[in-house]
């Protein structure tokens, strides 16, 4: 859920990536991290084990383009990927706007691609979401190995519903395109948030809210 | 995005005047009301050493970490939950079903002093915060307004 602040002049965004296990969705965000203008990113959390796997999220924030003089913020969650932490990505999922869904292109993991996306399907089900209506790309990532499926084969694996979306070949470990596909969420995630201007509905019943008067004052002195 | 909350600047002022009251009733340093899914939507206080934005991502992941908890127990969630440190704490409070407060307090107050002021102001702040107007958020912009293609750069 995009919230717009009139006061700071920002506009939030939540962008998730999701996946299998071990597929490459911190090594994305490291990536990110890594290569990004540091002026315009926060520090990467990685709440993970000591063997590095994530046990519940990495974050990174980042501040992108300004439009109409606000600027956009984005912020990027990874979610375990492990089986067993099905509850766990649907904290994360949370008030998600836009998905990226990286899915590890070995021909061993094809079950596990097929099995997280109805996983990321049903979960967001479960916010009242249909993966139709969400912005979202796929990534088939480890395009570096060698016993990796063909993409027309990932497409009809993943890729095939009516509304087909944009599909990236990656290697996050190189940064192969991972700009591209962050790029690609966040565009159709801005224009879809476009298409949503239409005038707010001011609820009707007034709202008092006691203030002390000293506070009040401070108020009326700020602006 | 389908009920996006607009904050305009007559709303953030009055929030920020429901918490900057709230601050100086419980002598805390920082406090921070959030989404459920981690988004900050208003804050108040010292912020210099403090990078809000994960505070609130992390604050987000710890309280829904807890349900399962609460659950175990009875309740549906813990209304509230603090963390103790040598020096600085945290004390965290449900607002509503979409949203939480986060204090940051240290030696000048006590943790009884900040529950007790933070139940008040959870409510003022729901208050504020229901009457919100969703639904679109009158922010209408084409390609040509945004100034960077790509939106990130390497």
């Amino acid at each position: 859920m995009s919230i717009i602040n009139y006061a700071s002049r920002e506009i939030q965004f939540k962008i998730v990536y999701y996946g299998p296990a071990l597929c490459g969705k911190t090594t994305n965000l490291g990536y990110i991290h890594q290569r990004i203008n540091p002026e315009n990113r926060g520090d990467l959390v990685s709440l993970a084990t000591a063997s590095d796997r994530t046990l519940f999220f990495d974050f990174l924030p980042l501040n992108a383009v300004v439009i109409k003089g606000f600027v956009t913020k984005f912020q990027l969650y990874t979610v375990p990927g492990q089986v067993i932490y099905n509850a766990t990505r649907q904290l994360v999922l949370r008030s998600v706007d836009g998905v990226v869904f990286v899915a590890d292109s070995q021909w061993e993991k094809m079950e596990e691609n097929v099995e997280s996306f109805k996983n990321l399907e049903d979960n967001l089900a479960k916010q009242n979401i249909s993966i139709d209506e969400i912005p979202y790309v796929i990534q088939y990532n480890k395009r570096d190995l060698e016993n990796v499926a063909p993409v027309n084969y990932l497409e009809y694996v993943l890729n095939n519903r009516k509304k087909r979306v944009q599909s990236f070949e990656v290697v996050s470990s190189t940064g192969q395109n991972v700009f591209a596909s962050l790029n690609a969420v966040s565009q159709i995630l801005l224009h879809k948030f476009s298409k949503q201007s239409d005038a707010p509905k001011t609820p009707s019943a007034p709202v008092a809210i006691p203030l002390d008067q000293s506070v009040a004052q401070k108020q009326g002195a700020a602006v | 995005m389908n009920a996006i909350p607009c904050l305009t600047i007559d709303d953030v002022a009055t929030l920020d005047g429901v918490l900057a009251d709230f601050l100086t009733k419980a002598e805390a340093d920082l406090t921070v009301v959030i989404d459920r899914g981690g988004n900050v939507i208003s804050q108040y206080g010292d912020m210099t050493v403090i990078d809000v934005t994960i505070i609130a991502a992390l604050a987000a992941g710890s309280f829904a970490a807890t349900k399962e908890l609460a659950r175990r127990i009875g309740e549906v969630e813990f209304n509230a939950l603090y963390h103790q440190g040598n020096g600085n704490h945290i004390f965290m409070n449900s607002v509503d079903d979409e949203t939480i407060m986060i204090t940051v307090f240290g030696r000048r107050t006590t943790v009884g002093l900040v529950r007790f002021y933070s139940a008040s102001t959870a409510q003022n702040v729901a208050k504020l915060l229901n009457a919100l107007p969703r639904g679109g958020h009158g922010f209408a912009f084409d390609a040509s307004d945004i100034t960077a293609t790509p939106v990130f750069a390497e």
